[in-house]
């Protein structure tokens, strides 16, 4: 009885199985994966103070298109990060 | 090992209930039932076969057991898995709306500035006085431009 009580313990000790389901990576929004555009460069030699200022506000423009990009991917991750873990 | 059991998995499951009902009786009958005639005969070979057919039996269970609850935990798990594919989908509507919006109103408060310089700004005496007698010496344009294209310097030196 004794052996029998042993060998019952040891068949019914748990096996462990990996769960054959993957989450598939999540998709990344377009508008996110557009580069952010090169700075625009002064044209000419004589340039008059106002066209110099057009230029430059330009630029920042395009930084803070690309800054709220950043802001996009940040927040994408955090939000995205969130959500898988909740898958355990 | 785990060949074997999935060979033995196509065996229905009260197959299994059958053999530990077998076995539990076997064993019960050999040690209690010694008075009837044909299980005192056959008391040593009834005893082994119940004796295995009890473990192979409790094993069994064990296994179908542990079977269902692996298989419920799939279940949750794909369940959990769809819910964030959603969820997912649906925050990448919010963020790329959230771009979207923000990215316009950029460019148009951009513009907004430069139609005011070309409306407003070029207007005014002072500034047209300026103008006149001071461009921007090329100097000046060429370091603006150079600092444009820092990325293709950093690039470079990859």
């Amino acid at each position: 009885m004794k052996y029998l009580a042993l060998i019952i313990t040891t068949l019914l000790v748990g096996c462990s199985t990996a769960v054959p389901i993957k989450p598939t990576f999540p998709e990344v929004p377009q508008v996110l994966k557009e580069k952010c555009e090169n700075l625009k460069k002064i044209e000419g030699d004589k340039v008059a103070i106002t066209e110099m200022l057009k230029v430059v506000i330009h630029n920042y423009t395009l930084y803070h298109e690309c800054s709220t990009k950043v802001d996009g991917w940040q927040e994408w991750y955090d939000s995205q990060k969130k959500i898988y873990e909740t898958v355990k | 090992m785990s060949q074997i059991i999935w060979i033995l998995s196509f065996i229905p499951d009260w197959f299994w209930t059958l053999v530990l009902i077998f076995g539990i009786l076997g064993t019960l009958a050999s040690w209690v039932l010694k008075f009837i005639p044909f299980i005192s005969t056959y008391r040593l070979p009834i005893q082994v076969a119940s004796i295995i057919a009890l473990v192979v039996g409790v094993y069994f269970q064990g296994v179908i057991a542990n079977e269902a609850k692996w298989q419920d935990k799939v279940a949750e798990l794909q369940q959990k898995v769809a819910e964030a594919e959603v969820k997912s989908k649906e925050t990448n509507i919010v963020v790329q709306e959230k771009i979207v919006t923000k990215t316009k109103v950029i460019k148009e408060k951009g513009k907004d500035i430069v139609n005011y310089i070309d409306r407003e700004v070029v207007k005014k005496e002072e500034i047209i006085k300026y103008i006149e007698q001071c461009p921007v010496p090329k100097e000046i344009i060429d370091l603006h431009n150079q600092a444009a294209e820092l990325n293709k310097a950093a690039e470079g030196k990859k």
